[in-house]
């Protein structure tokens, strides 16, 4: 990656009768490669065996008028063309104080973020996808599943920070996963620095396989009410966690748009059950949201969020940290580094025998659609299995709804382990109403 | 800003590029779609009267889609126009399509094409020369101070992107089009400031950039900003309504979100090995899906939001309807899918950029209803009551004493191969003969088929800028339509509302 010219038309750039006072680049360079499988046909026309290179740098400029400008370059501009790039910067300068602020050197820590495996996958060897392919297409002829989609990948790339306070570091990573759906009703996978071990991944997609067999028998018909539901982590990743970390951005808690104010936090009094906390560990190796810095040059560093159900910090960037008068944090990148943690999780089958008589939920549609601010939640449930004093009984179609941050602050709530897997599920009392 | 037109004429002078790749393909046996891709976006948000974030990007590149003698593709990207590195690129392609078998990727059948040479450029990408930020800033910071002034207590994020994405596309056969989609979005979110906060949307579109100048448009705008910054005001003190299957009214929002959740993506030709709209991976043409006087169609629209006159695979896109008076006609194809769907090929694949596969996506797609009853003036003019008062007149609260009204649209999932969809609205009121009842929103689920049977009026001329964001296997691509102003659905146990 060569940021010469680049560096050299920062220094020398003038426009609009201003030069760039301080400036900070994030620069990355990914090889990737991936390969899609859709409806039983590995690397078909539409999911084909696909390499990507790409090089990016993401800048923040902060010209002697004290306006800054914001953007993204690609390759060719950086190398051939900075010049003219950075003359257009100009032209969509603004002012805003709080961005102003650029980062100089600082110790880093160490974490490991590459594995020469994935690496060599990224460029091109991609014979370790064959005996996973070869283990789903197994399952699904033996234990007669209608169809499979899904995808592999693996990338490695290197990225670098400078800035004009004199802070340069850099480092290179890789990244490796895999997903499947079974008979386009449920999915799983794994995503880390390194392909998943392969016991694992056979453990993995075994549990999975079970989970959609398990959906094919109706469930005795139910009424609708308030019972206890299993949230699968799948969906506590993809609600709770999401919802959690879009309050807690920055930008939210400045602007009021959150449901969290920022005369809530460090004042002791809890907004979620005490017992809770929600924290951020990006020094875990081989993780998927591991790494050494920020792309403001932070350096990366655990951080807990909610403590005792308290709130501690936002997620802040530097301009929402000056904004708000607090430190910046460094921001999760992946849920594997996040955890949600609070009274000891029940095993899934203790949380099975506590919810005879509601349901697990697998998986929902409309998260998207949902206000993340008040924390209402109505969401279609397609994917649930009925609990009965045996455990699973049947498939259901449904909705939950509710509040989830009630919920988070109910003393019904108990965290559950699944097997496998990092985040946990949630055993919480909502409402249910089955189609 | 960056000038768009030699953005345009970047993409002419790569036929050097793409004549020299195209030949080396030959050469090694292989078919080649060629895509290179310019793309310029710039954006401005204000939040609470400040200018918060001016950004501007552009990523170009070249994919390379090859498919070898024996049927099997691969695909390689690069974010550059070299032709050093594209040679590599394309032989590494090919290489690992060749190889690819030992990963059981089996071959594909490609359709027959007819080599198209065209152009479509709009005169609005003339306008992205002319693009100024700091003016758009302080046009956002006007206008938020006109909606504040309608909603205290609501805080208010506007923001205004400029889009202009330009593709060229090549292929082995000669094939050789070049098009631009300028898109140009204006939104605004309220957030109410009291108590337990909700937060509403809109958002009007256009594409040029000059929309913020545009009287007419910016009217609209403000109509819409003001209803949205009421709502969000409102919404917190407002009940949560039961769950259940019950009459209903939904605008042409939600019947766009209806018609591309509910059957838009099953109608998608790749999915055909699962999807709930094929048997034995072809479409079900001639099934009978909905009732009579309902129909649905896709087709690109001239300035349209989500319009794009040719495929990724440089086929002119065409109009498809989907559904005609209640039954399957024509599916969403591409030349990898049409055969086996046992279908016209329609050009219905888009790609988000240079480095994704082309998938069979929608366009602009809408419900249509055979003679829909009269609603006069603007679709901005009609708020519960007068909606209330539009279908007692028609006689549908004689019909069904309680109505539940479902206002906006939220965005939509579905399952093609279940036929489980869901959408969600901004607002629910229960229309009656006492008057219009404000509700939370919740959760609108069901099947698809239970959903086009139950359409029983639609009200009022087309509305087709419903827009919003279409997201499939990791590609995000932009999306429309809309429908009659509103449309009346009887109950059907199979389509519900969530409830809380």
């Amino acid at each position: 990656m060569d940021l010469d010219r680049f560096r050299r038309a920062l220094a020398t750039t003038r426009a609009d009768g201003c030069g760039i006072a301080r400036w900070s680049v994030f620069a990355s360079e990914i090889r990737r490669i991936t390969l899609g499988t859709q409806d039983r046909e590995t690397g078909s026309p539409h999911a084909p065996l696909t390499i990507t290179d790409g090089l990016t740098a993401r800048y923040r400029l902060v010209w002697d008028d004290g306006k800054v400008s914001r953007g993204a370059i690609e390759r060719r501009a950086l190398e051939s063309e900075p010049e003219a790039a950075l003359a257009a910067a100009r032209a969509a300068a603004y002012l805003d104080p709080d961005a102003t602020d650029v980062l100089g050197p600082a110790a880093f820590p160490e974490v490991a973020t590459h594995d020469p495996d994935a690496a060599a996958i990224a460029g091109g060897a991609v014979e370790p996808f064959a005996p996973r392919l070869a283990a789903i297409r197994e399952r699904v002829l033996r234990r007669d599943l209608r169809t499979w989609s899904g995808s592999m990948h693996a990338a490695v790339g290197f990225s670098r920070v400078l800035t004009s306070e004199g802070l340069d570091v850099s480092g290179a990573g890789t990244s490796a996963g895999w997903s499947a759906s079974m008979d386009g009703e449920f999915g799983m996978g794994h995503a880390a620095r390194r392909l998943e071990g392969f016991a694992d991944f056979e453990a993995r997609l075994d549990r999975l396989v079970d989970f959609v067999l398990a959906l094919r028998a109706p469930a005795p018909a139910r009424g609708a009410g308030v019972v206890p539901v299993l949230w699968h982590p799948d969906v506590v990743d993809d609600y709770v966690l999401t919802a959690l970390l879009h309050n807690l951005e920055g930008a939210q808690v400045a602007h009021g748009t959150g449901a969290f104010r920022r005369s809530q936090f460090g004042t002791g009094a809890p907004v979620l059950r005490e017992d809770l906390v929600l924290r951020n560990d990006p020094l875990l190796p081989m993780a998927a949201g591991s790494y050494r810095y920020t792309q403001e040059g932070l350096p990366s560093r655990a951080c807990t969020y909610i403590d005792r159900g308290r709130l501690l910090t936002p997620v802040l960037d530097l301009k929402y940290a000056r904004r708000l008068g607090l430190a910046p944090t460094p921001a999760p990148a992946a849920a594997d580094t996040v955890f949600l943690e609070g009274p000891r999780a029940i095993p899934y089958d203790a949380a099975l025998a506590r919810a005879a008589g509601g349901a697990l939920v697998l998986n929902v549609l409309g998260i998207h659609t949902q206000d993340l601010t008040s924390g209402d939640f109505s969401l279609s449930a397609p994917q649930t299995l009925a609990i009965g004093p045996r455990g699973i009984d049947g498939r259901l179609r449904g909705t939950i709804s509710g509040n989830l941050f009630e919920l988070l602050r109910s003393d019904a709530l108990e965290l559950v382990s699944f097997p496998g897997e990092h985040v946990p599920g949630l055993l919480v009392s909502c409402r249910l109403d089955p189609a | 800003m960056a000038s768009a037109l030699p953005a345009i004429d970047e993409l002419d002078r790569l036929t050097d590029l793409s004549t020299d790749l195209a030949h080396r393909a030959t050469g090694r046996g292989a078919y080649l779609f060629w895509r290179a891709q310019v793309r310029r976006v710039a954006r401005a948000v204000v939040k609470s009267g400040n200018v918060e974030e001016v950004a501007t990007s552009t990523a170009s590149g070249q994919g390379l889609q090859v498919v070898t003698e024996e049927g099997r593709t691969a695909l390689g990207s690069r974010d550059d126009f070299s032709s050093g590195p594209a040679t590599e690129l394309l032989s590494a392609t090919i290489e690992a399509a060749t190889s690819a078998g030992s990963l059981g990727v089996g071959p594909g059948s490609l359709a027959a094409m007819e080599p198209v040479v065209a152009r479509a450029v709009p005169d609005a990408v003339g306008d992205f020369d002319r693009v100024d930020l700091a003016a758009a800033c302080a046009r956002l910071c006007e206008l938020e101070r006109e909606i504040a002034a309608a909603a205290p207590g609501v805080t208010l994020t506007l923001s205004f992107q400029t889009d202009l994405d330009a593709w060229r596309i090549v292929r082995s056969d000669g094939g050789d089009v070049t098009f631009a989609m300028p898109r140009c979005v204006l939104r605004v979110s309220a957030s109410s400031s009291a108590g337990a906060r909700h937060t509403v949307g809109a958002s009007v579109a256009d594409p040029s950039p000059r929309l913020l100048e545009d009287a007419a448009t910016i009217a609209t705008f403000l109509r819409r900003a003001r209803a949205a910054a009421r709502l969000a005001a409102d919404l917190p003190d407002a009940p949560s309504h039961p769950a259940g299957s019950f009459p209903l009214v939904i605008d042409y929002a939600l019947a766009k979100g209806l018609a591309h959740e509910a059957f838009g993506h099953a109608s998608e030709a790749d999915g055909f090995r699962s999807s709930i709209l094929a048997r034995g991976g072809r479409f079900r043409a001639g099934d009978v899906v909905g009732a009579p006087h309902v129909s649905i169609v896709d087709e690109p629209v001239a300035g349209d939001h989500a319009w794009q006159p040719f495929s990724a695979t440089g086929v002119r896109r065409e109009r498809v309807t989907i559904v005609d008076r209640g039954r399957l006609r024509d599916p969403l194809t591409d030349p990898w899918s049409a055969g086996a769907a046992g279908a016209r090929m329609t050009g219905a694949d888009r790609a988000e950029s240079f480095r994704s596969a082309p998938l069979p996506r929608m366009t602009n797609i809408r419900i249509e209803v055979d003679d829909p009853l009269p609603a006069r003036g603007e679709f901005e003019d009609y708020g519960p009551e007068e909606v209330r008062e539009l279908i007692r007149s028609a006689g549908v609260l004689r019909r069904h004493p309680y109505v539940v009204f479902l206002s906006g649209y939220s965005g939509g999932q579905v399952n093609p191969a279940t036929g489980d969809f869901v959408f969600n609205c901004k607002s629910i009121y229960v229309l009656s003969d006492k008057g219009a009842v404000l509700h939370k929103p919740a959760i609108f689920s069901g099947s698809m088929f239970g959903a086009l049977h139950a359409i029983r009026e639609g009200f009022g001329p087309l509305r087709l800028d419903a827009l919003g964001t279409c997201g499939k296997w990791g590609q995000n691509v932009p999306s429309s339509g809309g429908s009659h102003y509103f449309l009346a659905l009887e109950p059907d146990e199979s389509v519900r509302l969530g409830g809380r």
